[in-house]
C-alpha cells in the first residue's frame, strides 16, 4: 500500500542532488532531513531535489519539504526541483513552493540553472 | 443516466488513504474524466481521507473512514466521513510564516482540497464529520 521513500544523494559538479523515490509523506522526514544535513555538513550550497515521476506526495510530505526549505533559506543555499509530474508542479506552485525553489523540466536544465544564476 | 453509488471503508491507519485514492481514480477514469482532473481528484480524496484518519479518527485502527462515491452524468461526488468533531474554521495557510519558522509547516490538506475540487462542504453530524467534494467532468462548470 505505502512505498517507503528511497532517498539518496550524489554530487554533480558543485551541485548536491537528492534523489527522491516512493512516498513523500511525514514518514519520509527522517531520510530527507538526514540527506539534507549531510549535504550541509559537507558545505553544499546548491541542492537539486530530483523527484522520481512515480512519487506520491501528500500534504505531510509537502510540510517536510517546507521544513527543508526553511533550513536552506537560513543557510543561504539555493534549491531547484526537477522530476515532478505536471500535477505536482501545479500543487507546488499552488502552495507557493516555487517562490523558494525553481522547478526545472529536466535534471540537465536544473543543473544548468544553477550555473546561470551564479 | 441514473446515479450510481459505491461505498468503501478503509482502516484509520496511515497509507489507507491510498486505497480510497486509487478507487476514486479508477471510477473517474471509467467516467472519462480527463487525466489532469483525475490527478486533482486523487490528491483531494487522499487529503480528505488522511485528515479523517489522523484528526477525525485519531489513528485508531479499530475505526474506519467511510468513502461514498456518487456518479452522475456530468459529475462525481465523493463524501468522506469520520468519527471526529469536525475541523472548525481553517485559515488559509501562509507559506512565508512557515518558511521563516513562525508556524508549523503542516496544514495544507484543506487548502489543497478546496483548490482542486469544484465544490467542497464540511459538515458535523451526530455521527462525526463529513467532507463532501464535487468534481465536474468539465472544469469550471
Amino acid at each position: 500500500m505505502t512505498k517507503n521513500a528511497e532517498i539518496s544523494t550524489r554530487l554533480k559538479g558543485d551541485v548536491s542532488v537528492i534523489d527522491i523515490r516512493g512516498d513523500v509523506t511525514p514518514a519520509a522526514a527522517a531520510p530527507i532531513e538526514d540527506a539534507y544535513r549531510g549535504i550541509t555538513a559537507a558545505g553544499g550550497k546548491k541542492i537539486l531535489l530530483a523527484f522520481n515521476a512515480d512519487c506520491y506526495i501528500n500534504s505531510g510530505g509537502i510540510a517536510v519539504l517546507i521544513g527543508v526549505l526553511s533550513q536552506t533559506k537560513k543557510n543561504a543555499q539555493t534549491v531547484r526541483i526537477t522530476g515532478l509530474t505536471p500535477h505536482f508542479q501545479k500543487i507546488f506552485s499552488m502552495v507557493g513552493l516555487t517562490k523558494y525553489a525553481q522547478i526545472s523540466p529536466s535534471e540537465d536544465a536544473g543543473l544548468a540553472g544553477f550555473q546561470e544564476s551564479r | 443516466m441514473t446515479d450510481s453509488k459505491f461505498e468503501l471503508h478503509v482502516p484509520s491507519t496511515p497509507g489507507s488513504e491510498k486505497l480510497a485514492m486509487d478507487f476514486a481514480a479508477d471510477v473517474a477514469r471509467r467516467m472519462n474524466f480527463p487525466a489532469d482532473r483525475v490527478e486533482d481528484l486523487k490528491t483531494a480524496v487522499a487529503e480528505a481521507c488522511m485528515n479523517a484518519i489522523e484528526h477525525g479518527n485519531k489513528l485508531d485502527a479499530s475505526t474506519r473512514v467511510g468513502i461514498r462515491l456518487t456518479l452522475s452524468k456530468d459529475r462525481l461526488q465523493v463524501v468522506v466521513q469520520d468519527k471526529g468533531p469536525g475541523i472548525g474554521e481553517v485559515k488559509p495557510p501562509d507559506l512565508a510564516s512557515r518558511i521563516e519558522g513562525r508556524a508549523e509547516p503542516r496544514g495544507w490538506g484543506i487548502y489543497l482540497i478546496e483548490n482542486l475540487m469544484d465544490e467542497v462542504t464540511f459538515e458535523s453530524t451526530a455521527e462525526g464529520s463529513v467532507v463532501k467534494m464535487l468534481i465536474y467532468l468539465e472544469k469550471g462548470k
